[in-house]
């Protein structure tokens, strides 16, 4: 519960490279929730999020593709100034560090993305159910 | 101009002083190397077999792989209070090969590389920038020591910093150039850039080049790029470092220091020598060494020898120019490595596969090595940074234990060309 299964796909700083994978994404029916791409200079990994990880684990290995499958979790977007930094006050000042975070949008909500230390990640929801944070069970 | 007038002593008078070093040699090893006297025993030779220079080829040989056995000190003959320099090349598995020097050992030392720069027509007016990186490499030390030997002055400048060797070559004067031949070439890329009469600023009147494979063409274009002469020198540190022989002016080839070193071309697949003229596999024994004398060490380099006088004078041996390898070595920015020692550093990196290829090329004339590792699920992650850890510790592993500067390349698995199901390890673009 709460663990949302994000994709981490390795991508070579190459042309083309991003369609590799999402073309085998769609041929294989697989709906992209999310999909973000951070870069350096020689290599890339697209951070996605599919409706179905294991299938996309499977066809993407057996393309040859490098992936390991994180969890993450996700609290809905509130529509007010300031709902991203109650959640983050919230975690820092209980000591969490987070290691990264984005946003996405679906058809009528959003959320917040959050990838923090795996050892935390009970801990993390914990404090915010406290906290009445409305955490997503899937995306 | 010689340095010591046994460079055109009479061939009988050469071999003469050959047999009874070789003698000496053969001696010493057996009664104070237990790894000779072994191998002497299990074949059933005595030293006083050893009656003619032609009885060398009863000898065993010894290979990189015998000195690593023994490493560190191992196959010395002298103790650790007589020996006063150590230098080492690369090694597998972070243990380099490594190579002593006794006071006389320096001496003859001195004394080859003072027949190397007095060959490229240096003396003690002249004013040598070295080029060559100062360490544990026998490069940098041992043209230094050649140079003050022959009461030049030099300028230990030492390898990198392109724009400061060249300010200091103009500043200062130089009229010898030692350093690799890429690394000149590319400095006078560099100095080109001031524009096309840039050689009027420098005073070079000739360069002493090694520690790289030189085709004719790049002699020619290092040598017309500095509008100077173009000697090129031979050796390695299992030998003695620089000075195993250099080329004249009249030639190309290279004339060997026979008084100290013993030559001989030999087939690398039998271990049959070859007669004169032939080209195989250069084997050399040292005559003089004290701390480290070596039988017959298989240096892996092809070449040919040739007794055919020189114009010079000269009247030793001439080799001609390395024309490759007997083994898989690759020489990068002249430091020698083999695929299968960069194989063991990605082996021991935590979480890589062994899915890799080798890509050596040139990027201007510098030498430019890259290392495809292909990723694996195991050392996936989500964060990049964790990720360009693997890349830099591949990389300083490379550094600490070879002294290769790579760049390390992450690609898909499978991604690496095979040929015929069978992974093509190497690229080595630098060849025409």
């Amino acid at each position: 519960m709460y663990r949302i299964k994000q994709l981490s796909i390795f991508v070579e700083n190459k042309t083309g490279q991003i369609t590799d994978v999402t073309t085998i994404l769609s041929q294989n029916n697989l709906s992209i929730k999310s999909i973000n791409l951070i870069d350096s200079n020689d290599f890339g990994i697209l951070r996605v999020i599919v409706d179905d990880e294991q299938k996309a684990k499977k066809v993407l290995d057996d393309a040859g593709i490098s992936l390991k499958i994180s969890d993450v979790f996700a609290v809905a977007i509130d529509d007010h100034i300031g709902s991203f930094n109650e959640v983050v006050t919230l975690l820092s000042s209980n000591n969490i560090n987070i290691k990264y975070t984005y946003t996405i949008s679906n058809n009528h909500n959003g959320a917040f993305i959050f990838k923090v230390n795996p050892n935390n990640f009970n801990q993390v929801i914990d404090i915010l159910q406290k906290n009445n944070i409305n955490i997503l069970k899937e995306i | 101009m010689t340095w010591n007038k046994i460079e055109s002593a009479r061939r009988e008078d050469i071999e003469k002083v050959q047999l009874s070093r070789l003698k000496d040699t053969v001696e010493r090893v057996y009664s104070l190397t237990p790894f000779y006297k072994e191998k002497f025993d299990e074949i059933g030779l005595k030293p006083e077999d050893i009656t003619s220079l032609d009885d060398i080829s009863k000898l065993p040989f010894t290979t990189k792989k015998d000195l690593r056995a023994h490493y560190p000190f191992g196959l010395f003959t002298v103790p650790m209070n007589e020996v006063v320099r150590v230098h080492s090349s690369s090694g597998t598995t972070g243990k380099p090969t490594v190579v002593g020097y006794t006071k006389a050992d320096m001496d003859v030392w001195d004394e080859v590389m003072a027949r190397v720069f007095t060959m490229a027509g240096a003396t003690s007016e002249d004013i040598v920038h070295n080029g060559y990186g100062y360490g544990l490499f026998t490069g940098g030390l041992g043209f230094h020591n050649g140079a003050e030997k022959i009461g030049a002055t030099i300028i230990p400048a030492s390898g990198g910093m392109t724009d400061r060797q060249l300010m200091l070559m103009r500043d200062f004067g130089a009229t010898i150039l030692a350093a690799t031949p890429s690394f000149s070439l590319h400095m006078a890329e560099v100095a080109k850039k001031t524009g096309s009469n840039y050689l009027k600023d420098y005073k070079l009147k000739a360069g002493i080049f090694g520690a790289e494979p030189t085709s004719s063409g790049l002699k020619k274009e290092v040598s017309e790029a500095w509008g100077i002469d173009y000697h090129e020198v031979y050796g390695l540190s299992e030998i003695i470092g620089p000075g195993i022989g250099c080329s004249c002016k009249e030639s190309e080839l290279l004339h060997v220091f026979e008084d100290h070193f013993y030559f001989e071309i030999i087939d690398s697949q039998t271990g049959e020598v070859k007669p004169e003229g032939e080209r195989g596999e250069l084997v050399i024994t040292p005559l003089t060494k004290q701390a480290l004398p070596l039988l017959r060490y298989r240096t892996g380099d092809i070449t040919s020898i040739t007794k055919e006088p020189c114009k010079c004078g000269r009247t030793m041996l001439r080799m001609e120019s390395i024309i490759g390898r007997a083994d898989d070595m690759l020489i990068i920015s002249g430091v020698n490595v083999y695929p299968s020692q960069i194989e063991h550093v990605i082996a021991n990196t935590e979480g890589v596969t062994l899915n890799y290829q080798i890509i050596a090329e040139k990027k201007g004339h510098l030498d430019k090595l890259e290392i495809h590792v292909e990723v694996s699920d195991d050392i996936m992650s989500d964060s990049l940074g964790e990720m360009a850890i693997i890349k830099k510790n591949i990389q300083s592993a490379l550094l600490n234990n070879l002294y290769i500067n790579a760049n390390v390349i992450l690609v898909q698995p499978r991604s690496l060309a095979r040929s015929e199901g069978k992974a093509v390890r190497i690229i080595d673009k630098r060849k025409d």
